[in-house]
């Protein structure tokens, strides 16, 4: 047994807690995790069935932790899991998991899946077998401090842009801001106009708000790969950068997984609760609908329709503020087939998106959304996640569908008045 | 007259007729051509600058620059390239040149930010600070083409 893999397995015996014990227990094999994940109903290939992608833990936890299964490892009768096979097991992880949860919420004896693959990441990661793009991302996260490789004056350089642009200030370390506001890597690089909208938001709100000098990056490359230390340093960044600024308020930008880390998964990870409260930009925007601080002008009148990122609707159970800021600007909003908790992922998330390898399985599995869309041919397409909002463009182009991906939030700030944007609350 | 900051130029533009509007915007892109080195935006930008475009030609160019733009995108995790996300902005401003008339308000204004865009990522990509002089720049271009 090399170093690497000896690593790899004491990880996943040390991963394998009273709910992962329970879970291989009370799997009835009845196959309904299959049919809710895109890359077995797109492909039709079983090894894609979500309980399957688990075998090299189910394994270990026989081997380990059972009666039987020690016995037979005595002598000599299991199998023991070996380098190969966790590579070979990489594509199942990884590339055709996006932590979407829909397995987890269909399990008819309610085994959390998505929490049983994250648990196999962190084996997978020690004995090396994450595929390369995450490794990179999670290398540029410890040395660098983004996933992307982002650093601070290229920040600065877009707070420029828009501070220019927009006519707008960025404030950045500003103590006592009300709201400290995340930015994933995406949104620095690929959509400035986010940081844009936020300040025309917070401006017609009334709402003090700050970036923070040394965390800016939302993006958790540490629970993508499977590494809670790494995911640990990533979110105590942040609390570190938030109890400074003495913010009473973490917003989460536009981007699924680093919600889920710092929202539902930070305190435990730090090991205590946030002096702070860490909301995801759409529900900062709900509660300032519900307050009367989003005044917004005119309609969209093109058909409109809303992906909810899976992070955010189905495992962090915002639904509804999405539907409501919707309804404030379009006209003609309609819904996916299975919009909402049950939606489809874009097929990116987890991770799959900065695996080149795994590109050809994301548009085999994107005709899931193309069903989708085809169900309700809309004019433009609207999300609240910076990754599934490249991912879905992607997948337009693939099938040579013309229909625009923006973001929510800068769809929503396009509609506030100059004249109202200066007033405040 | 004379364009000294955005808001005049965001008048300036908004009033101008779609066809006019993609032969300014070429004029934008034409500025951070050099950034970009794919033919199907030089193509876009080129054609876009002729009165005579057809909507089909618009069309076929449309979907070449838009191409263009998505598989240029720095995706989530990969390493950023700021040389070739400026190239990236540029597919974006070229987009706006070609996109179909009646599906944008103000063409050349987002053509515009897209090629500030581009300005800043090459700047970054440069190590030479975030001074950048697009701005005014595109205030000359557009004083230029008003007074043609």
């Amino acid at each position: 047994m090399t170093a690497t893999l000896e690593k790899g397995v004491r990880v996943l015996k040390e991963v394998i807690d009273a709910p992962i014990a329970s879970y291989f227990n009370s799997c009835v094999h009845c196959g309904l995790c299959a049919e809710a994940c895109l890359f077995y109903t797109e492909t039709g290939d079983p090894k894609y069935t979500p309980i399957h992608k688990l075998e090299p833990l189910r394994r270990v936890y026989e081997q380990e932790y059972t009666l039987l299964g020690r016995l037979a490892k005595l002598v000599g009768l299991a199998k023991p899991v070996t380098d190969a096979e966790l590579h070979e097991w990489q594509e199942l992880v990884y590339n055709s998991c996006t932590l979407c949860g829909r397995c987890s919420v269909v399990c008819p004896v309610g085994n959390d899946i998505v929490y049983m693959v994250r648990k196999l990441r962190e084996g997978m990661s020690a004995s090396g077998n994450a595929p390369d793009g995450i490794k990179g991302a999670a290398n540029r996260t410890i040395t660098i401090g983004s996933p992307m490789g982002v650093k601070l004056p290229a920040v600065k350089a877009q707070m420029k842009h828009v501070e220019e642009d927009y006519g707008i200030p960025i404030p950045l370390d500003a103590e006592g801001a009300e709201y400290m506001v995340m930015l994933s890597s995406m949104e620095i690089i690929n959509f400035p106009e986010y940081l844009a909208a936020i300040a025309k938001i917070m401006r017609q709100a009334g709402k003090t708000w700050t970036l923070c000098s040394t965390a800016f990056e939302a993006t958790n490359a540490g629970m993508q790969i499977g590494n809670s230390d790494l995911a640990r340093v990533i979110v105590s960044r942040i609390v570190d950068g938030a109890e400074r600024l003495k913010v009473k308020c973490v917003i989460s930008p536009e981007c699924g997984h680093a919600y889920t880390a710092l929202r539902w998964e930070g305190a435990n990870l730090i090991g205590r609760p946030f002096t702070f409260q860490v909301k995801h930009i759409i529900e900062v925007l709900g509660e300032f609908q519900d307050q009367g601080l989003l005044k917004t002008e005119g309609m969209e009148t093109d058909r409109l329709t809303f992906h909810d990122p899976c992070q955010l609707a189905r495992r962090g159970g915002v639904i509804q503020q999405q539907r409501r800021l919707m309804n404030q600007i379009a006209e003609n909003f309609v819904e996916m087939p299975d919009a909402g908790f049950m939606n489809w992922c874009c097929g990116g998330g987890g991770g799959a998106s900065a695996i080149e390898e795994g590109e050809e399985l994301r548009l085999e599995a994107f005709k899931k959304k193309k069903a989708q869309l085809d169900a309700v041919k809309p004019d433009r397409l609207v999300t609240a996640c910076a990754n599934c909002r490249i991912v879905l463009e992607e997948g337009l182009e693939h099938y040579q569908m013309d229909i625009p991906v923006v973001g929510l939030t800068e769809t929503i700030a396009e509609h506030i008045p100059d004249a109202v944007e200066s007033e405040g609350a | 007259m004379t364009i000294g900051n955005d808001k005049e130029f965001k008048a300036a533009l908004h009033v101008l007729p779609p066809a006019r509007q993609r032969q300014v915007a070429a004029r934008f892109v034409d500025s951070v051509l050099a950034l970009c080195n794919d033919v199907r935006v030089a193509g876009a930008v080129s054609a876009a600058r002729r009165p005579d475009i057809t909507d089909v030609e618009l069309g076929a160019l449309y979907m070449a620059a838009k191409a263009a733009s998505v598989e240029s995108y720095t995706q989530c995790g990969r390493e950023t390239d700021w040389a070739n996300q400026a190239g990236h902005f540029v597919c974006k401003a070229a987009v706006n040149c070609v996109k179909p008339a009646d599906s944008h308000e103000n063409l050349a204004w987002d053509a515009a930010m897209e090629a500030r865009m581009a300005r800043t990522c090459a700047s970054i990509a440069g190590g030479e600070g975030t001074e950048t002089r697009e701005a005014e720049q595109q205030y000359r271009i557009l004083d230029a083409f008003l007074s043609e």
